[in-house]
């Protein structure tokens, strides 16, 4: 374990190196989106909003005052703590997100798990079986798939378990027919399983598992590639040579010596894939209809909203963030000659 | 290893992957510049003329892709897109290549406060989600093939400078680097004779491989339509064009994304292929691959 005070003073670095990190993101969109587009209100108020609305939208947001005034009004929303107001919607953007994002988790984490076993296990076939037709084929089959395109794994998953061979829903996240349930953490399944609702639970799972199964098959070569390469670095090294000559079954010698040094390596990928899956959704929720956060930040840019693309991009970048630390923290669970802030794990 | 071109053609054809890889992209590169050279006149039929009695054909002998609901070909119309969707992805990464070779050499050279300052900036950079930065600097900036490229290039090269950084600095080390410069050869002589030549190697299959992540990123662009104009002929707004068409016509969108697919799996399996070749590490457990992992077990202990 990590003693507590090595911990805390690494902790503190990285909550202020993020925060840091954080607030460049800010100040670099705002002006991004303020150098490239000064006055958005006509396309806030809509293609045919008159001429007072869109006076209504300039005085709400600021929109005729100098950048320093615009990014002072900016600011100060976000001391109220709730992002301020969706120019588009006229809702609070922190309710907003509140609803998009626990579907976007629920997706991303339902496909990690997948992407986990896979990637795993995939991985440390290929490695032990280096250089044969299983080697092989594991690597082809994870190259190509992770050269797929989402809109090429997600229209074709519709088009066969949907339509050939109708064995899951092409959209949605649970039956429209059911009772809505309560709302409590916003992610459907687990609200669904809290609330013992087996038939809830049953339709968010249904639903759920072809777009987290597309978006795992695409993307688990990543951790597959990684996983691989590290059995490769493991399995020849001087270490397991010396278990292997000390006498240790060969089942230990692979779980203990082979398979740990290998997993060091791998959670790391396995949280950048987090942070990337995050706001890698959009195509994914697009064609499967799904109301996630992706889908909101795609609806956001388009109409270049940036109040509301603002705490979007913070999100995901807190998102990799929080990822990153949980790898390092692990890092050094797995590996106790790491220690935390000697710049050993994955930097943010 | 034997060295130059003979070396080189060993490295890749001893390798399934990246053999597989160079015949793709190849492929793929011949058809773009033919086009571009030819201007249009490789293609078998017009891209652009409607031909309503031919609309919606499946594909057969005469139209290998089929005919989509114009009546056009759609091999040809993959054809015209191809300029855009190969050399898009190509001329991101060499920017992207450039600007790390320029700002990763400055930094392991001069150390110091300009290292900090750009450490930290592409550090900002790389937190960033890649996708939505380019989507929306694209969509602020409006559609073009200018800005698209522009915006994919703005996220684009952060791990350029991490990865020329990380290579200067281990050559920086070296001694022939020391007394080169105890001989008062300027900063540009070492970077152009030492620094340059020992890391251009790992960028190049670095880039290689990205080539295909560049274009997957640029395709979504284009199937999300941001930032790509509405004539331009790009294959992920033409498979988004027709989505409404998949259980009828499941070719015109399926075939077009199979192209990107394609595309993107020549150049990362070329980019893979190569970089495990030259990996030292497992060099030799490589040449001894074609028995069974039992045998290389029993020879290496």
């Amino acid at each position: 374990m990590i003693p507590l005070r090595d911990f805390l003073p690494y902790l503190g670095k990285r909550v202020l190196g993020a925060i840091g990190v954080l607030i460049g993101a800010m100040l670099l969109v705002f002006f991004i989106s303020y150098i490239l587009n000064p006055n958005p209100a006509h396309l806030w108020a809509g293609a045919r909003a008159s001429k007072s609305t869109i006076a209504a939208v300039v005085a709400r947001y600021h929109l005729d005052q100098p950048w320093y005034v615009q990014l002072y009004y900016f600011l100060q929303s976000y001391t109220t703590g709730n992002f301020g107001i969706d120019p588009q919607t006229g809702r609070s953007i922190l309710s907003e997100m509140e609803f998009y994002f626990p579907n976007t988790l629920e997706l991303v984490l339902v496909s990690m798990v997948m992407i986990v076993a896979l990637g795993v296990a995939s991985g440390y076939i290929a490695g032990m079986h280096f250089g044969t037709k299983v080697d092989h084929a594991i690597r082809i089959f994870y190259l190509a798939t992770w050269s797929s395109p989402y809109y090429l794994g997600g229209f074709l998953a519709i088009l066969v378990f949907s339509s050939y061979v109708p064995l899951f829903p092409s959209g949605g996240m649970f039956s429209q027919t059911l009772a809505p349930i309560n709302h409590i953490t916003g992610i459907y399944i687990l609200d669904a399983l809290v609330q013992l609702n087996g038939q809830a639970f049953m339709s968010g799972i249904y639903h759920v598992i072809m777009p987290a199964a597309v978006l795992a098959l695409l993307d688990f070569g990543l951790v597959a590639r990684i996983m691989r390469s590290s059995i490769l670095n493991a399995r020849w090294s001087t270490h397991v040579k010396a278990a292997r000559a000390k006498g240790t079954p060969e089942g230990e010698v692979r779980r203990n010596h082979i398979l740990r040094n290998a997993l060091i390596d791998t959670n790391t990928i396995i949280a950048v894939t987090f942070g990337f899956l995050l706001s890698g959704t959009i195509v994914i929720e697009e064609i499967f209809a799904w109301p996630g956060i992706g889908y909101f930040t795609y609806q956001a840019i388009v109409s270049i909203n940036y109040p509301v693309l603002i705490p979007c991009v913070l999100l995901f970048t807190l998102g990799v963030i929080v990822a990153n630390f949980v790898a390092d923290v692990f890092y050094s669970l797995l590996d106790p000659r790491i220690a935390l802030g000697e710049g050993g794990g994955a930097e943010g | 290893m034997s060295t130059g071109a003979a070396g080189l053609r060993k490295l890749i054809t001893s390798n399934v992957l990246s053999m597989f890889g160079l015949i793709t992209a190849s492929v793929f590169l011949v058809v773009t510049v033919a086009q571009v050279v030819s201007s249009g006149a490789i293609l078998p039929y017009n891209a652009y003329q409607p031909n309503f009695v031919q609309a919606n054909l499946s594909p057969s002998l005469s139209h290998p892709f089929g005919t989509d609901l114009l009546g056009r070909d759609m091999l040809s119309r993959v054809i015209t897109a191809l300029p855009i969707d190969v050399g898009i992805p190509i001329i991101t990464v060499a920017f992207s290549a450039a600007i790390g070779i320029v700002l990763g050499t400055l930094a392991a050279f001069f150390r110091g406060w300009l290292d900090e300052v750009l450490m930290r900036l592409t550090d900002l950079f790389m937190a960033f989600p890649t996708m939505i930065m380019a989507m929306a600097i694209a969509a602020t900036l409006g559609p073009s093939l200018v800005n698209v490229t522009f915006s994919m290039i703005i996220v684009w090269w952060p791990p350029y400078v991490r990865l020329v950084r990380g290579g200067v600095l281990a050559i920086a080390a070296e001694d022939f680097v020391s007394i080169s410069k105890a001989l008062n050869s300027s900063f540009l002589y070492i970077v152009r004779k030492d620094a340059i030549p020992n890391v251009l190697p790992t960028i190049l299959v670095y880039a290689t491989f990205d080539v295909g992540s560049a274009l997957l990123t640029l395709s979504t662009l284009g199937f999300l339509n941001v930032g790509i104009p509405p004539s331009a002929p790009e294959l992920g707004m033409m498979v988004s064009n027709v989505t409404y068409n998949l259980f009828l016509y499941p070719y015109q969108i399926i075939l077009p994304a199979v192209v990107v697919a394609l595309i993107v799996a020549g150049f990362s399996f070329l980019g893979e292929g190569i970089r495990e070749s030259l990996d030292v590490k497992l060099r030799p457990h490589i040449f001894v691959r074609s028995k069974p992992a039992k045998a290389i077990e029993t020879k290496t202990q």
